[in-house]
């Protein structure tokens, strides 16, 4: 039965917009001038980047790139499954939702939203898959076959995270295609990562010699023909594999980019149907995942965004009580990062697997120990460091909370200083294992010379598990900082400030490990007893100067 | 005209493993107003979640208004779900809040002035809610629900921040809605609230 006055989400919104007043006619000037003068500054650089994309690498370092491309993706994927990725504003979720008006029309923006995200990101990735299998003809057709095929990607892939958030049909199809990305990304790095360890050796032996091109492979698989009768005959033919896809005519690049044209719009189509029979309770639960997101981003506190991920988390879990162990106070306190973390050991695998990154990363980016490119071997330098600093405070949630709500701290009635002493122990194992990992899979790959160079591991721990406490337990962004004003543009310092606090202590604890990462010194003995000096030193210093937050004084 | 507005028959409802409603069963008539008591995490809420189709069931078979809650125009034109407070809309006044409402649903039970008035909220119509006491904002939430049209009005805790002669009024406004032929299933802690309905608990067994 229809009452005798319908009203339509049209008629609702101009309610709310008559009422609450829309962007006027400078607003929308601005916002588009803005737009106008980025594309105007991005333009020449994008431009260039695009066109030095001719040409191509080689397989092994293609393999690699393409690992990166793919595991981009797979984050993509996970964090439109993440988000809902259908939401709608807070108050729209609370008014209009569970009420008589047409679903489809109450998402409204939404699904306009989802296809601006997917195809921008789209375009990225078709870029990158461009910048990492080169063009070696028909530059222009393999680009627009790479952004066809880059946007059929992340469009599928979006539609495919709505349409699981509509049915449970569809459960299952986006965990399978994660899978399928990350295992093909493991593939391609342990690929690029073995074509090189092998490599050294059969040069040293002076069997690097050429046997022909790979069947499929384009120019630049001669080198990889070079160790073909070595390398085991699974990397032999995963590269092979790349070098071919590389090579791809354009005629069946654009039959491939068309092929996932038709099928990313088909799930499109499906996906927009399902909007108007999208379950409320499924928006609700995106609504309020994307309001908890909305208020950190409205305070600029991106640091309530790792609550939001890690209460997520934990609420649709069944968690069985364990005997808390028998420790000392301090030790006691900090056991609570311990136990988290064995409650994760798909986390822990997955940090444990990422630290092969920096070795495909600098396969990628062609490394070498030989002929190092400064740019190079800074991003992978940085990518080493950045990464160990990221473990470090992957398990420093504890201190983060303490310092956020120091209720249990006062309860618990231990010291501060013991206090972070104890909680420093799991970050600082955590970076030492990590880095000795990562540094090690640099000098198997070649990228760096030959040498202890595991040993920065655990002279780096210190400084990192310093840096990673003093970022959980920094402060929220001070808004009321001076602005500097300079030919660049304005600079808000209470941001740049948030997001060098942590980072600050780590790099100034670990410049000897970098300086020698940077410049690989011929004796290691010297930087590593700086370093392990300089790390030691970060932690004292830390903990010595470490005060209570203002609000718990 | 149904002869029963809400069957739930034999219900099974577990929370990330943890079973809440085991066997729960409740029928009710048009004009009934029935009271869900229990303690804290006795699975109240969840009760009125799978009411409003909002939390699936792993066994046994709910109906509103004589068919399964289907979460679409129809089921929301005869349904109206109080639960935690709603978030508001920056820049809209209570008043405005309330005229929402009613441009969202066309043929309100009452108008915003009289929900106002009834909800004793006159004298802060153009305070935005965020500018209202906990209790002003309970009323304000209340005073939604009551305003739009419905058949059966699932209110969970509705006496949450209310004072004690609010509490009455809060009373006698759900005795008029049910005097009018509607249902009402409320969770409450209010023993007075509770007194004046048929009492139900989630372990399974009516109360009174």
């Amino acid at each position: 039965m229809n009452p005798p006055h319908s009203p339509t989400p049209a008629s609702v919104r101009q309610f709310l917009r008559q009422r609450r007043g829309s962007a006027g006619a400078l607003d929308r000037y601005v916002t588009w001038f803005g737009l106008a003068l980025v594309a105007a500054i991005a333009g020449k650089p994008v431009s260039s980047l695009i066109a030095s994309m001719a040409g191509q690498p080689a397989p092994a370092r293609m393999s690699a790139g393409l690992a990166l491309v793919l595991l981009a993706f797979a984050g993509f994927v996970a964090a439109a499954r993440a988000a809902g990725p259908v939401a709608l504003p807070a108050s729209d979720a609370s008014w209009l939702l569970l009420s008589p008006l047409d679903r489809r029309g109450v998402l409204g923006r939404t699904p306009r939203v989802l296809v601006v995200t997917a195809v921008v990101a789209g375009a990225l990735l078709g870029l990158g898959l461009l910048a990492v299998l080169g063009a070696p003809d028909a530059f222009l057709w393999r680009l627009a076959g790479a952004l066809v095929l880059g946007v059929s990607m992340t469009a599928g892939a979006m539609a495919l995270a709505v349409l699981e958030q509509a049915s449970r049909v569809w459960d299952g199809w986006l965990g399978i295609a994660l899978t399928a990305l990350v295992t093909l990304a493991a593939v391609l790095s342990a690929a690029a990562v073995a074509a090189q360890t092998a490599r050294p050796a059969l040069t040293g032996a002076g069997l690097a010699t050429g046997t022909g091109p790979l069947p499929g492979s384009g120019s630049a698989t001669g080198t990889v023909a070079s160790a073909a009768g070595i390398v085991p005959a699974a990397v032999h033919g995963v590269l092979g594999a790349v070098g071919a896809v590389a090579a791809t005519p354009p005629a069946v690049v654009a039959a491939v980019a068309t092929a996932a044209a038709l099928v990313a719009a088909l799930l499109v189509r499906r996906a927009r149907a399902t909007l108007g029979r999208m379950p409320a309770r499924a928006v609700l639960a995106a609504s309020t995942r994307t309001a908890h997101v909305t208020r950190a981003a409205a305070l600029l506190d991106p640091g309530a965004l790792t609550w939001i991920a890690e209460d997520n988390h934990w609420r649709a879990r069944r968690l069985r009580s364990r005997r808390w162990p028998s420790l000392p106070a301090p030790a006691a306190l900090a056991w609570h990062d311990w136990r988290r973390l064995a409650r994760r050991p798909g986390r822990l695998a997955a940090m444990a697997a990422s630290a092969a990154l920096p070795a495909v990363l600098s396969r990628a980016l062609g490394v070498t120990a030989a002929a190092p490119s400064s740019a190079a071997v800074a991003v992978t330098a940085g990518a080493v460091l950045a990464g160990a600093l990221a473990m470090a405070a992957a398990v420093a949630a504890g201190a983060r909370r303490d310092a956020d709500n120091p209720a249990l701290s006062r309860l618990a009635a231990v010291g501060l200083r013991p206090a972070l002493a104890a909680r420093a122990v799991l970050p600082a194992l955590l970076a030492a294992a990590w880095t000795a990992a990562a540094l090690t899979g640099l000098t198997l790959v070649g990228a760096l010379p030959a040498g202890a160079w595991w040993a920065f591991g655990p002279a780096i721990a210190p400084a990192l598990a310093a840096g990673a406490l003093r970022m959980a337990r920094r402060r929220p962004v001070d808004h009321s900082m001076p602005i500097i004003d300079t030919p660049g543009g304005a600079i808000p310092t209470g941001p740049v400030i948030w997001a060098l606090t942590g980072a600050d202590v780590a790099l100034a604890g670990c410049l000897p490990a970098l300086v020698a990462l940077l410049t690989p010194p011929d004796d290691l003995a010297v930087p590593l007893t700086l370093q392990a000096v300089a790390g030691a030193t970060a932690l004292a210093a830390y903990l010595v100067r470490a005060r209570k937050p203002r609000n718990d004084r | 005209m149904y002869e029963k507005s809400v069957v739930a028959d034999d219900l099974h409802v577990a929370l990330g493993g943890d079973p809440v409603l085991q066997g729960f069963s409740l029928s009710t008539a048009p004009g009934e107003i029935v009271a869900v008591v229990g303690p804290n995490g006795s699975g109240k809420s969840t009760l009125l979640r799978c009411l409003a189709g909002l939390q699936p069931v792993e066994r046994g078979r709910v109906t509103v208004f004589g068919v399964a809650p289907a979460d679409d125009a129809a089921f929301w034109r005869d349904v109206a779900l109080l639960t935690d407070e709603p978030a508001w809309y920056p820049g809209l006044t209570s008043r405005e809040h309330l005229e929402l409402v009613e441009a969202v649903h066309g043929t309100p039970r009452m108008t915003a002035e009289t929900a106002l008035g009834l909800f004793e909220l006159a004298g802060r119509a153009d305070a935005p809610p965020q500018n209202l006491s906990t209790g002003q904002r309970q009323r304000l939430s209340l005073a939604a629900a009551f305003l739009r049209p419905s058949r059966l009005l699932l209110l969970d805790e509705p006496e949450r921040g209310l004072d004690a002669s609010f509490r009455v009024r809060l009373a006698e406004l759900i005795d008029a809605y049910a005097a009018e032929g509607g249902t009402v299933v409320m969770a409450t802690h209010d023993p007075a609230l509770a007194d004046r309905a048929r009492r139900v608990s989630p372990a399974g067994q009516a109360t009174a």
